[in-house]
């Protein structure tokens, strides 16, 4: 299936991986902050990604939400535990995997994309020679922007989520919207906010490190860029699920 | 038995490339495309073979008017004018998942071959081919079994333009055919070019930057700029053409040229 | 003065209304062209033949290349989906119910979703990069000058071994991650095995394996058609493939839920007209 060859190079990357996250933690400790590349950065990842990801998300939590009322009203035979079956779900797991993936594949993809194509065009070796660190002037901006992006994001999916999700059970479960917020209410907590933002914080941490590090390894050509890109999109979607699985772990243990 | 323009327009994006090209070359001839980069001569050649299809404007391929076959789409005449020329593109382009045997065999196992000679090649009739092909590009018999990648890249454009030849097209056109080879490939290529003309009387059309090949081969010198034809002449003409550009390009050339060089019989 | 801001805001509403104008156009151009491309592959594939040994050869790259990646993603995604229902059931003491409704839920809606946005990374974006490479490397051009309809020759045995071993991967995905969700059940959450797979039944039936079906093949489809056709129409060197495999990604993805929205209200309405059916029918026979 894998050779072992392909393998110890996923696991060199992963490595270089790692290695870039801890240099781009130190520089967020010790600056430079770059402050404008940040912004531009964020106006581009954030806002560029904005209308995909609320479309996206919508379709989603319109097919979802029903689904998992279908599934509760089937299962328990009470309908009044509509809004907090699915107010929980979407605020767990819905509204922060769906965005991830999609981010790994509109924020990711295109990181990866840029720096191969830059490498195998030499830009990243005239960087050196200029003694530019790609990792302070080009990755750093986009990483912190990504982070930053990833939380807002996932807020703004998991708000349109819940609003799809309420239209769903005042349409088809005749709930009155006044009444379906107090039952939803009840139902979550501040904690379920605290997961959500934790999760988003993680996964917009750990995209940019895997794609730029696919990124930096790429080798041969246009084969080579799409070669590169597309580990690169396998293994942070790959990371999302395990991390996501760790954290839900650790938190339904909390709770 | 000749290619025709007449009055081809075509544009990329708001971007004019060819802003009325018309031009003619007829059997046995060798015609030179010569303009700085990004002027439309690639875009020319792939018009010829319909890969792609004009605006505006006529193209002919013997009797048969390729701008009005629809690009892609399978149609017979088409199919037809593509058996008749074969095209050496820029990068060898070789596909990268056969060996450079299949490679070169590739034209002659395809549905339309079989029809054109009506019946199907033995394999035995296909190793003659190739052999002999190659032979003509000079390239080594070992190199045959490897993969494209695995042979280096002047190896790869020689076996591009063996895989091109196989089939015997009657039209050959070429897309900057000596780019990036080193001088004795690249002379032993225009040798070949010339040779194939000549013996086996094939109308050649090449792109090229490279002026004195041209001066020296060619029958008829086009230059294309900002999308429209600057002059299309044979070299004598071209020598003393008034137009800036063609004289810019002549002095650059002759300037590389040793002293006594002098235009071919 | 007092002109300005109106000015700014004049020219800033007409820049973000010609954008969002633009954003539109481009998203149908990119529709449509899809839509062409596999009108066109269907067209070649009913004129042609002999596909066979070139598909055969192509499902075994695909599958190959892509088996570990949904066995490993499939375990995760039924594992967080039972630790999810656990904590919402575990308030209402329903666990007994855990097996039924993560099994239906896994197979009906999520699996197939989630491992169908890693085949859009695994499959389609490898699609991609490979068609994108040999469109600017001209070898699709080389192939249309030697006389082959390219179409024939590397899209139509792409697209149908990516159909076909897209449904195959995602039913093996989807055991995997049930398979998965009892162990997590077993260990996380104190779920006695048998009382798991008994509540099974109750909840997934012919109808959802067949929901699970239809999902999985519309999917493919998706995969399939935007992937070759991002790769057939990329153009300009290795920044080109970068950008046709990253549209890709992203496209795939989105097609992916908004077919996932459209044939669930379809298969809905599918569902009750049967159910309605049945009963009519009963009620006459019984």
């Amino acid at each position: 299936m894998i050779s072992t060859e392909a393998f110890k190079k996923h696991l060199r990357t992963l490595f270089l991986a790692l290695q870039l996250l801890q240099k781009l933690f130190k520089q967020l400790s010790t600056g430079p902050h770059r402050k404008n590349e940040t912004l531009s950065a964020i106006e581009n990842i954030g806002i560029g990604s904005l209308p995909i990801i609320s479309i996206a998300t919508g379709f989603t939590g319109l097919v979802m939400t029903s689904e998992i009322a279908w599934h509760m009203d089937f299962a328990l035979s009470n309908v009044s535990m509509i809004p907090g079956f699915t107010g929980q779900f979407v605020l767990r797991e819905l509204g922060i995997a769906v965005p991830a993936m999609l981010i790994v594949s509109k924020v990711g993809a295109s990181m990866t994309a840029e720096l191969a194509s830059m490498r195998i065009t030499e830009q990243l070796d005239a960087f050196k020679l200029l003694k530019i660190d790609v990792v302070s002037y080009h990755i750093f901006p986009r990483w912190v922007a990504c982070t930053i992006s990833t939380i807002c994001l996932t807020l703004i999916s998991i708000t349109i989520t819940l609003m799809i999700a309420m239209f769903t059970a005042v349409t088809k479960y005749h709930f009155n919207s006044q009444e379906y917020l107090n039952t939803l209410a009840q139902f979550i907590n501040s904690m379920d906010l605290i997961c959500a933002i934790t999760k988003a914080t993680v996964f917009g941490m750990i995209i940019p490190p895997i794609a730029c590090a696919y990124g930096l390894k790429c080798e041969g050509g246009a084969q080579g860029v799409g070669q590169a890109t597309t580990d690169a999109v396998v293994t942070a979607t790959l990371a999302v699920i395990i991390i996501d699985f760790i954290l839900t772990a650790f938190f339904s243990a909390l709770l | 038995m000749s290619i025709r323009f007449q009055n081809v327009y075509k544009a990329f994006a708001e971007k004019q490339i060819l802003d009325g090209v018309s031009f003619q070359v007829n059997a046995g001839e060798i015609l030179f495309i010569l303009g700085k980069s990004g002027m439309g001569k690639s875009v020319t050649l792939k018009h010829i073979i319909g890969v792609l299809e004009p605006d505006q404007g006529k193209i002919f391929v013997d009797e048969f008017e390729v701008s009005s076959m629809h690009t892609y789409d399978q149609k017979d005449e088409l199919t037809l004018v593509r058996q008749r020329c074969g095209m050496v593109f820029q990068h060898p382009a070789l596909l990268d998942s056969l060996t450079n045997f299949e490679n070169v065999a590739f034209g002659l196992r395809t549905p339309q071959y079989r029809k054109k000679i009506g019946r199907t090649l033995t394999e035995e009739e296909i190793n003659a081919i190739v052999l002999k092909t190659i032979k003509l590009v000079h390239v080594n018999e070992d190199t045959l079994p490897l993969k494209p990648y695995e042979v280096s890249y002047g190896v790869q454009k020689r076996i591009s333009m063996a895989r091109t030849l196989a089939p015997g097209p009657e039209y050959l056109l070429f897309d900057e055919p000596t780019t990036g080879l080193d001088p004795l490939s690249t002379s032993s290529i225009n040798k070949l070019i010339f040779e194939l003309s000549r013996k086996l009387k094939v109308t050649s059309i090449i792109v090229s930057h490279d002026m004195a090949c041209a001066l020296s081969i060619a029958d008829q010198i086009l230059f294309l700029d900002q999308g429209k034809v600057l002059l299309c002449a044979p070299p004598k003409e071209v020598i003393h053409s008034t137009i800036p550009l063609v004289q810019d390009f002549f002095k650059e050339t002759m300037s590389l040229l040793p002293p006594n060089w002098s235009l071919k019989a | 003065m007092n002109k300005e801001p109106n000015l700014t805001l004049k020219i800033a509403t007409e820049k973000t209304f010609t954008q969002c104008k633009d954003a539109i156009f481009n998203q149908l151009h990119e529709f449509g062209g899809a839509w062409i491309f596999l009108t066109k592959i269907l067209r070649t594939f009913k004129k042609t033949s002999g596909h066979r040994d070139a598909i055969i050869q192509q499902i075994a790259e695909v599958s190959t290349r892509t088996m570990s990646t949904v066995i490993f993603a499939g375990l995760f995604v039924g594992a967080i989906l039972v630790l999810q229902f656990d904590v919402m059931l575990r308030r209402f003491d329903a666990q007994s119910l855990l097996g039924g409704l993560n099994t239906s839920a896994t197979i009906r809606e999520i699996g197939p979703l989630i491992i169908s946005f890693l085949l859009a990374g695994k499959i389609g974006a490898f699609t991609t990069a490979e068609l994108a490479n040999m469109r600017v490397t001209e070898q699709i051009d080389a192939i249309e000058s030697l006389g082959t309809n390219s179409i024939q020759y590397l899209i139509i045995p792409r697209f149908i071994a990516i159909i076909l071993s897209s449904v195959v991967l995602l039913a093996i995905g989807l055991s995997v991650s049930v398979f998965g969700a009892i162990i997590v059940a077993q260990i996380f959450s104190g779920i006695n095995i048998y009382q798991y797979i008994s509540s099974i039944p109750r909840f997934a039936g012919g109808w959802t394996l067949f929901e699970g079906l239809v999902r999985s093949i519309l999917f493919s489809t998706v995969v399939a058609t935007i992937s070759t056709f991002k790769g057939y129409t990329a153009t300009g060197g290795a920044r080109g493939v970068g950008k046709a495999v990253t549209q890709a990604a992203i496209y795939i993805n989105v097609y992916i839920v908004i077919t996932n929205f459209i044939s669930s209200s379809i298969l809905e309405w599918i569902h009750d007209l049967l159910y309605f059916s049945i009963s009519i029918v009963e009620r006459i026979f019984l």
